[in-house]
């Protein structure tokens, strides 16, 4: 293994894939080629200044000029435009690596669920072409299609359009109320999606799961702030105030089943038996943790605090109290 | 160490030239002499054991990057490794000429880029952009307001998906559903699947002598990769896994009585097959133990109405729950 830092290998797929670029435009402003490539300008000069200094060793192993790329320099200089004058060896973007291929393909096989991309023809054309694009058979790593909220297209046209939507929301705690907000981006996390908006009634910048909305309209009325205009994070959550703090007994080989509840880097003790450790965990209310608890039984066992354990005992408690009753009629064939 | 004047990329990009521009490929030392990079630091006749090793690297680097970077023998000496010749054919370096994007197509591979936020995925994929970008075309929408992203948590990703590509065996704790301790397996791993939201590995288990899944979520441990090498099928196995995967979910079913305006319902209500009566819906469930672990964990929100044995399971599971948090426990 390279212990070399990734940012070379990086920066040669960039050189790479640059003298293609210079030499189709034979005349580009630095600041174009930047935008183009999404690196700064500084980035791209010094990626210029490369190239131009770099060639082939010729018969004398000297580097001379004629064996070199070379630039338009006053040009380079006084203009900031790149002009590519002599090139050498390469003139065609390289292909993509195996292991590339695959990470767009498989993003694209989760794009395909997207209501928009349900041309399916167009889709494959493309696989088939990143596929071929590859140097080596792409690296199976495949995802299925995911199943997609009927609200999606909506939103995501208003979104595009510009315009406020109204829906029913149901919280978390089963209360529904109509929202009035301004689209302002559209996130999915695996299988959930998630609006962000401007809630007009709240005035703030609110998240909401694609499946708690229910009768959704668009409006005609433009958004009053546009996604351009606040500023989103990438965290979908901001991270509430966790400050109820919980200690749970866990059998050692479930600890990676906790998942977020337990942070990359949470110490654990040795707990009363062999086997099972213990740790503490931080939440920002008891109703996930019962989920977990009930979820891992016989795994995890929450230790303190009482009122934890009580909540935990109380849900399940009141799961198993469906069950006294009679047996259900079964439904006629399988 | 000397220190190193030429930066890593102009050495690595010197290298890609001369060996694209050598027909009849060049040996190391005509590399190690003649390159940017490597010839100021190159000892005629001398001890250059730490710049072949830079150069064994960089080969790899190069590789990696999908660069067909080829070593010819030379027929006459065989198994002498100081004649070896290497080169890049451009044929096989330049992304044929049928392959081009339309802006649209651009668009949606800058959007399939996006979707991998973490690990490996996605600085290849935004690698793939950066070559994609070589051909000048520019995407037709900025998409802006558009994310939708895929999440890799399990640790056993990216070694499992580097053992598929060297065609490795590997070994793991694995964690099967509704046991409480983990068993070490021996697998061929040959694809990571993406099914219902959950990573599984498709491989072919040594021990057992068959094709097995495995859920990433559920091993608990280090993959040891070995250096045993196994020869992988010849047909799609990750489409096979797949199909494989749905036909399991297909065959498992239950009917549960879900607390109208619940969060359970909310959850559940999407996934549903059918609904056979108001208030109850008809799920497909692939694993019986975590599908028993998904339903008890909701409560009293879910009754599961059959069949007997997954309602045998939740109620054994919540009573396990309220034994293991009645009464102090200190």
């Amino acid at each position: 293994m390279s212990a070399r830092p990734l940012q070379a290998q990086d920066k040669l797929a960039f050189l790479l894939s640059l003298v293609p670029y210079l030499i189709d435009h034979e005349d580009v402003s630095v600041a174009d080629a930047a935008a183009h490539f999404g690196v700064t300008e500084d980035e791209m000069r010094q990626a210029v200044q490369l190239i131009a200094v770099s060639g082939l060793p010729g018969d004398s192993a000297a580097y001379l000029p004629g064996d070199l790329f070379d630039i338009n320099w006053d040009e380079f200089e006084d203009n900031d435009r790149i002009v590519l004058t002599h090139s050498v060896a390469i003139d065609e973007a390289p292909r993509f690596s195996a292991r590339e291929a695959a990470a767009l393909l498989a993003g694209l096989q989760y794009l395909s669920s997207l209501p928009e991309n349900a041309d399916r023809a167009a889709l494959t054309s493309l696989m088939n072409k990143l596929a071929r694009g590859a140097s080596a058979p792409p690296s199976p790593v495949v995802v299925a299609q995911a199943r997609v909220d009927a609200a999606l297209p909506v939103l995501r046209d208003a979104l595009v359009a510009r315009r406020q939507v109204e829906f029913d929301y149901r919280d978390a705690q089963g209360s529904t109320v109509r929202r009035t907000v301004d689209p302002l981006r559209l996130d999915s996390d695996d299988e959930s999606w998630y609006l962000r908006a401007w809630d007009h009634g709240r005035e703030a910048v609110r998240t909401f799961r694609l499946d708690r909305i229910t009768r959704l309209s668009s409006t005609n009325r433009p958004v009053s702030r546009g996604a351009d205009e606040v500023a989103l994070s990438d965290a979908l959550f901001e991270t509430s105030a966790a400050d109820l703090t919980v200690v749970v007994e866990v059998a050692e080989a479930a600890l990676p089943l906790l998942g977020d509840y337990l942070p990359e880097g949470t110490r654990t003790r040795p707990g009363t038996r062999p086997g099972v450790v213990e740790a503490t965990l931080r939440v920002g209310h008891y109703h996930g943790l019962k989920r977990l608890a009930t979820r891992l039984s016989g795994m995890v066992r929450v230790l303190e605090p009482p009122e934890a354990r009580t909540v935990v005992a109380d849900w399940a408690r009141a799961g198993l109290a469906a069950y006294a009753g009679p047996e259900p009629t079964p439904q006629g064939g399988p | 160490m000397p220190t190193e004047a030429v930066p890593v990329e102009e050495r690595l990009f010197s290298l890609v030239l001369a060996l694209v521009a050598t027909e009849h490929g060049l040996t190391k030392s005509e590399i190690l002499s003649s390159v940017q990079g490597y010839r100021h630091r190159y000892v005629p006749g001398g001890d250059n054991a730490s710049l072949e090793r830079q150069f064994e690297r960089d080969k790899d680097d190069i590789r990696e990057l999908g660069v067909p970077l080829e070593t010819l023998e030379t027929p006459a000496e065989a198994g002498n490794n100081q004649n070896l010749r290497y080169r890049i054919r451009k044929g096989a370096y330049d992304l044929p000429a049928d392959v081009t994007f339309t802006p649209q197509e651009t668009t949606l591979l800058n959007l399939a880029a996006e979707v991998w936020r973490e690990g490996s995925l996605s600085s290849e994929s935004h690698r793939a952009l950066l070559k994609l970008r070589s051909l000048g075309v520019d995407a037709d929408d900025p998409t802006i307001g558009y994310a939708p992203r895929i999440r890799v948590r399990e640790p056993a990703f990216e070694p499992l998906r580097a053992a598929i590509e060297r065609h490795l065996v590997v070994r793991f704790p694995y964690l099967k559903p509704g046991e409480s301790e983990p068993t070490e397996r021996t697998v061929e791993p040959l694809a990571l699947v993406k099914h219902e939201g959950r990573w599984h590995l498709a491989s072919f288990d040594r021990n057992r002598q068959e094709r097995r899944t495995f859920l990433l979520s559920r091993i608990v441990g280090k993959v040891t990769t070995t250096r045993t090498a196994f020869t992988p099928p010849e047909e799609d196995v990750a489409e096979a896994a797949l199909a494989d995967l749905d036909r399991i979910l297909a065959g498992g079913r239950v009917r549960i009585r879900v607390a109208p305006g619940s969060d359970a319902e909310t959850r559940l209500e999407r996934r549903a097959a059918e609904q056979p009566a108001p208030g109850e819906l008809l799920l497909n469930y692939s694993d019986s133990n975590l599908m028993a672990d998904e339903l008890a964990s909701y409560g009293p929100e879910v009754v599961v109405l059959e069949p007997q044995h997954l309602r045998d399971r939740v109620v054994q599971r919540l009573r396990r729950v309220v034994a293991d948090h009645e009464g102090a426990t200190r």
